[in-house]
């Protein structure tokens, strides 16, 4: 049996395959670009970028624990018309898509950034963090359910690109600000972001990263995590789930896609390993074949 | 300016020998032709510390020397990372993604070397000497400091025997060489002909840095190598920032593992970097 991984994420985007470098991770793919082959994975989600550039948090900006870690970059970036004159021509000649990862303070904010990416080629489409736990402000548009929604529209409102919908674990309801998104108009969600998480310095009697001590915890640590959430997500709606969360190999790209994702994301796992996502792909076609299955979405596990 | 990537593999090497130097301190001998082939003096490696992501990183280190197709790195078993790999034998498989980031500038028209070192900062010293004194430098003089004797690397393993390298050794306890810092030797050991090349704790470094700023004949070029809480080593999780200062003379963030670890000494922000906490060894 041949195997198609193509997966259509909606508005005509149709990724080559289901493996993705998650946002944050694999920066805006210059550096990755270097070390493997972007043309093999099915899709780049940028940094998160801003209305201005952000130089980003002082450090110490990351802090590994067991089986993961905690990172508080501060979203620095170069800002949305760097991204959109400077990188955007460059994403044009990869063959894998390129969505960039749109976050903000203000409803306004994510508007102006896709506005202004929306006339730049070689974007594919758009990821909205709205659950960045480590600026002011970006968790709270995530958080509630009808502000979730009100972004989400009003980012719909002005593209008719591919609109996805990063989802923050740090809520008490997933499943229902996933809902909200799917109702205002977003193509797809991805499920989750990094978990608030502190490490704590027993020398210093003090937490390791500075400021309130906080960041976001990612890595093989937060896999069940993310696995619950992503079938709590499923459940809830019709819309590709990009699931996300401690994937190192093929066998947790597997999980993910029986826990019901039509994608998946690879993304602490780049910093150890850069062809981590490159060997998911392939492993993931040996995968279908060995189990004579023709297609990811096969694989779903469908609870009761 | 960013290091270049183009020569960085993930290479798996083959422990070819593991040395207890004293106090702790470890050399290890990695089979690694790709990066011993290509390595700079002062660029650094990944090395990845057991198997299934346990721990989760690998752990930066500086290339200590090569020779042939081996790569030495040295290193202290600190914390779970260090300890796995202080513990490897010969015949361990081992994963190094390298040659990363920016070495020392090694110029021909240096003619004197001061290579100071304090601590496990002696690390990437073995190398950068004797490419200085294969690429023209006449004398190299290498200021090793340590809190006490078993923390001094060897001094036979910087010079190799060569007479126009000089080790003056101190230490904090006075147990071995003279008694003190490694800034009070450093003083009046350079000229403005020379070079001078830094490597130890982030108070040894900015003490130095404050020691040029206030000397009559700077050296022509001054580096010192960093370090920093580290995620990837390749520039893409923007963790590993240290302070420091844009061609414009505006503060902003540098990349330890691209725009370091071996950056200028004018080009950090020394007083910003000593506000921040210590690294926490994990």
């Amino acid at each position: 049996m041949s195997v198609d991984l193509s997966i259509d994420l909606g508005r005509g985007l149709r990724l080559a395959n289901p493996v993705g470098l998650a946002s944050g991770t694999a920066g805006f793919g210059f550096e990755l670009a270097e070390l493997i082959d972007m043309d093999r994975v099915g899709a780049l989600y940028t940094k998160g970028t801003t209305r201005l550039p952000r130089a980003g948090n002082a450090p110490p900006r990351v802090a590994e624990t067991t089986g993961g870690m905690l990172n508080s970059i501060g979203l620095q970036n170069p800002g949305v018309d760097h991204v959109a004159r400077e990188y955007a021509p460059q994403f044009a000649r990869w063959r894998c898509a390129v969505i960039v990862n749109v976050a903000g303070a203000t409803i306004d904010e994510y508007v102006d950034c896709v506005r202004i990416l929306d006339g730049a080629d070689g974007v594919a489409g758009y990821e909205l963090n709205i659950s960045c736990p480590n600026i002011a402000h970006g968790l709270d548009l995530g958080r509630d359910p009808a502000h979730a929604a009100r972004v989400t529209a009003a980012v719909r409102a002005v593209t008719q690109r591919c609109v996805v919908v990063k989802l923050s674990p740090n809520v008490t309801d997933i499943g229902a600000v996933a809902s909200a998104v799917e109702s205002a108009g977003a193509d797809a969600v991805s499920a989750v972001n990094t978990y608030i998480g502190m490490k704590i310095h027993r020398h210093t009697r003090r937490p390791v990263l500075p400021r309130a001590g906080t960041g976001g915890l990612s890595g093989p640590a937060i896999k069940p995590l993310a696995l619950a959430a992503v079938a709590a997500v499923r459940t809830m709606v019709r819309i590709p789930v990009i699931g996300v969360g401690g994937i190192c190999d093929t066998g947790d790209a597997v999980d993910f896609l029986i826990a019901g994702a039509d994608a998946i994301q690879v993304g602490t796992a780049n910093f150890p390993d850069p062809s981590a996502s490159v060997h998911i792909v392939r492993g993931l076609a040996d995968y279908l074949t060995e189990a004579g299955l023709g297609h990811p979405s096969a694989l779903r596990w469908n609870a009761a | 300016m960013n290091a270049p990537l183009g020569d960085v593999r993930d290479e798996r090497g083959e422990v070819v020998a593991v040395e207890a130097l004293g106090g702790g301190m470890v050399e290890i001998s990695v089979r690694l032709p790709h990066i011993a082939a290509r390595a700079q003096p002062g660029q650094f490696v990944q090395l990845r510390c057991g198997e299934a992501h346990m721990p989760l990183l690998r752990r930066p280190f500086s290339v200590a020397w090569t020779d042939a197709d081996i790569a030495a790195f040295v290193l202290a078993p600190v914390g779970v990372g260090t300890r796995i790999l202080a513990a490897l034998h010969p015949g361990d498989p081992i994963d190094a993604l390298g040659p990363l980031g920016r070495g020392f500038t090694v110029d021909t028209l240096v003619t004197h070397a001061l290579c100071v070192s304090g601590g496990l900062g002696c690390a990437p010293f073995p190398m950068l000497v004797r490419a200085l004194r294969s690429s023209g430098t006449r004398t190299v003089t290498v200021v090793s400091g340590a809190a006490t004797a078993a923390l001094l690397y060897p001094r036979e393993r910087f010079s190799r025997g060569d007479p126009d390298v000089e080790v003056i050794e101190l230490t904090v306890d006075g147990s071995r060489g003279r008694r003190g810092l490694v800034t009070a030797a450093v003083a009046g050991n350079f000229d403005a002909a020379s070079a001078l090349y830094a490597c130890g704790p982030n108070p040894m470094l900015a003490a130095l840095a404050r020691l040029l700023g206030g000397a009559v004949a700077a050296p022509v070029l001054a580096e010192a190598s960093l370090e920093a809480p580290m995620g990837c080593g390749y520039g893409t999780c923007l963790g590993c920032a240290l302070p420091a200062w844009d061609p414009d003379g505006a503060r902003a963030w540098a990349l330890c593992c691209r725009q370091g670890p071996v950056m200028s000494m004018e080009v950090v922000d020394w007083d910003e970097l000593m506000k921040l906490p210590a690294a926490h060894v994990a």
